[in-house]
């Protein structure tokens, strides 16, 4: 045996090229199938976008409860609230007989649409359709 | 005015059993029954929601509660609705998903448990019949006021109407049944209000000034229909003609001065314009300067105002969640970006609906105050066509109140009915279409006879003890259960029991009399301000508690729920592996 020479690996090892197709090809971005297997990564994907669901759904409710209920503790520090009429009417009617509804439809709307984007960027991350195999 | 009534009541309830008895040849198999094959429309969908949504609670119980009690029962008005939106952020799109029929189905689907299924099970029943009595108690006093038949007589009626309907055309009769039933309810309250708004012109009314007592507007007779107690805030002179104070009186001036009076039945006591409007003693201590409070005191003898109104406002905001007879109707939808538009377009109908109750508490305070010398609050929306239009106009628009009225009980009652005999067929027996029939009528049969014991609670009462209970078991249930994988089952089964447990023992106990003041009175009669807090706690901790028992499943669970359509149609399309995705088959485990 003699000394390597320049370049060459030394005894008992062994040279190793990295090429960079190959890192792609073992590290895939978690997709359909990964969901669908309930592999770690597929775990991960899904569970960020329940949760990514569950903050815009609890974002809006905590907007609808606090318009809706912050009123009964406002007419209890303030009387003066429950004592002020528009046009006769006074205020508490058209509080709680008209005014929330608007709310509700507008918290509603904002939701859906909401949901909806959520939903597709979901399904162009996990099945893009350039890699269908009928694209 | 009872002719015109009874023709549209008649009217009503015939046109019903024949959209119903469509459905006859249609239903085939216990699938048809069950769901109406799920190929119903969103608008179709939303309105047969809201139709069947819309109880005698909304038809009567809130104009009436607000016109006796106060602003206050708006919150009602405003519950009901903003359950829908609590419903579509929290569970419309994954429930759908879910593909299961009932609580029950959904509970054993994603938990996996026996024991489970009938802990569940019974409590369908149980908040059904809660909610199947202010129906029937609603068409009890429409008929006596109508027809002045016995209460009995409405409640029985429409027990026999609705189980009859069910048994013979189950759900596809009744999905067409419910939208019908939506618009007719909207017109039967919208146009009696607007055209009585129109009527009484724009006037501004000493009565809606806050903190006033009411005033009669014009010269006002006010017929007892029976011995009632008042008060009078000042002294005021009257006509009166017949028993009043123990003197009798034909036709004679008298000075009735401030302070408590009592007047036979049938005593006839006419006021002049400007004069106090009597108070019923049956009302106090509510009493009428504190109309405009924009607090709940009703069932609480006015203690702790600012608790009494949180516990409605939680038990309504989450208990539409919870509700049975709903639930069933989300799974008609085909998928759930349906179910999601579904959704909101009932949160609209009903934001339309619930203005109309509104206004007719108003014009009743304006212009007809003396209904809140009824005993009955539910009763002030039929009598007040009859005081503000008198002659035909008013009869024809009392006969369109009580048309609507009653189709407020049959379609609610309906709806109920079929879970309640869903949940005993499905779960609780054999299935099989001969036994759903045969438990429709049994459980009809037995909301009928219950409806004669809670005649003396308002039907808003009533409707939101039974939302209460909703809130405290199965609003947490289907709450955690979509969106929080380490729920167990045993931590869901001791949040229900103990939950909707305490719940309905708190409201039995208020039922029976247990505590009629002070904090006693607010926590038992409206406890959803704790037991809901309560059964979300159990659960969460109980869940924790035994993580072993997590499901094995509960990744592919999650992700049926979870998964958008685009992906699932694609996923199956691709594999070609059903059992996990497709949604229109039945939840594992049942």
């Amino acid at each position: 045996m003699t000394a390597p020479a320049p370049g060459e690996p030394a005894p008992g090892r062994q040279r190793v090229v990295w090429r960079p197709d190959q890192v792609l090809i073992q590290h895939d971005a978690p997709g359909l199938s990964d969901l669908r297997d309930d592999t770690s990564g597929g775990r991960l994907l899904l569970r960020s976008f329940v949760r990514a669901q569950l903050g815009l759904s609890l974002m809006c409710l905590t907007f609808a409860l606090t318009v809706t209920a912050s009123f009964p503790v406002i007419a209890a520090m303030v009387p003066a609230v429950t004592r002020i009429t528009v046009g006769g009417v006074p205020l508490t009617l058209l509080v709680l007989g008209f005014a929330f509804y608007p709310v509700f439809l507008a918290v509603g709307w904002f939701y859906n649409r909401h949901a909806r984007q959520l939903e597709a960027r979901f399904t162009s991350l996990v099945d893009p359709v350039g890699r269908r195999p009928d694209a | 005015m009872p002719d015109a009534a009874v023709g549209a009541i008649a009217f009503v309830t015939l046109l019903t059993i024949m959209v119903g008895a469509r459905g006859i040849r249609v239903a085939r198999t216990p699938d048809d029954f069950m769901v109406a094959a799920r190929q119903v429309a969103p608008a179709l969908n939303a309105a047969a929601i809201s139709g069947e949504y819309l109880s005698a609670a909304s038809f009567l119980g809130i104009a009436g509660l607000v016109v006796v009690r106060g602003l206050g029962a708006l919150w009602y008005s405003v519950g009901y609705t903003a359950g829908y939106l609590v419903l579509l952020l929290l569970v419309a799109a994954p429930l759908r998903r879910f593909g299961a029929y009932t609580i029950p189905d959904f509970a054993v689907g994603r938990l996996g448990s026996r024991g489970l299924r009938q802990t569940a099970t019974a409590l369908v029943l149980v908040i059904g019949w809660f909610y199947l009595l202010p129906q029937m108690k609603g068409a009890g006093i429409t008929l006596q006021w109508v027809l002045g038949t016995p209460y009995w007589v409405g409640a029985a009626t429409l027990g026999v109407v609705v189980s009859c309907n069910i048994a013979m055309g189950g759900m596809k009769g009744i999905t067409f049944v419910q939208c019908f039933q939506y618009w007719l309810k909207l017109s039967a309250i919208g146009i009696p209000a607007l055209v009585l708004l129109i009527a009484a012109g724009h006037r501004s009314s000493p009565n809606l000034i806050p903190d006033h007592a009411p005033v009669f507007t014009h010269a006002t007779v006010v017929s007892m229909t029976q011995a009632t107690g008042f008060t009078l805030t000042r002294p005021a002179p009257a006509t009166v003609t017949g028993l009043l104070d123990q003197r009798t009186y034909q036709d004679q001036a008298v000075s009735l001065g401030a302070g408590r009076h009592v007047a036979g039945a049938g005593t006839r006591i006419g006021f002049t314009a400007g004069a106090p409007v009597p108070v019923s003693l049956a009302m106090e201590p509510s009493s009428s300067a504190s109309w405009d409070s924009p607090f709940l005191t009703s069932s609480t003898g006015g203690a702790h105002p600012l608790a009494a109104t949180y516990g409605v406002i939680i038990a309504t905001f989450f208990g539409a969640i919870g509700l049975p007879h709903i639930l069933v109707r989300f799974y008609t939808n085909p998928d759930g970006e349906a179910a999601r538009r579904t959704t909101l377009i009932v949160v609209l109908l009903l934001s339309s609906f619930y203005l109309f109750p509104t206004v007719l508490a108003l014009l009743t305070r304006m212009q007809a105050p003396q209904l809140y010398l009824s005993s009955d609050s539910d009763s002030v929306v039929l009598a007040l066509p009859g005081q503000l239009l008198p002659g035909l106009p008013g009869e024809l628009l009392a006969a369109l109140v009580a048309a609507g009225a009653f189709a407020a009980f049959l379609s609610t009652s309906s709806g109920l009915l079929v879970s309640v005999a869903g949940a005993l067929s499905h779960d609780l027996m054999k299935r099989g279409v001969t036994t759903f029939r045969w438990c429709a009528i049994t459980a009809g049969a037995i909301a009928t006879i219950a409806a004669l014991l809670v005649v003396r609670f308002s039907l808003a009462l009533l409707v939101g003890w039974a939302f209460a209970i909703a809130a405290s078991s199965f609003c947490p249930l289907m709450v955690l259960g979509i969106w929080w994988r380490r729920l167990t089952r045993i931590g869901a089964m001791a949040g229900i029991v103990i939950g909707g447990g305490s719940c309905l023992a708190a409201i039995v106990s208020t039922m029976l009399g247990a505590a009629a003041n002070g904090w006693g009175a607010v926590l038992l009669g409206q406890p959803a301000i704790w037991t809901v807090p309560l059964a979300f706690g159990v659960m969460i901790v109980a869940s924790l508690l035994t993580q072993r028992t997590v499901p094995a499943n509960v990744s592919q669970v999650m992700l049926r729920m979870h998964l958008p359509e685009a992906l699932s149609r694609q996923a199956y399309r691709t594999v070609g592996q059903a059992s996990w995705l497709a949604p229109d088959r039945r939840a594992p485990g049942s």
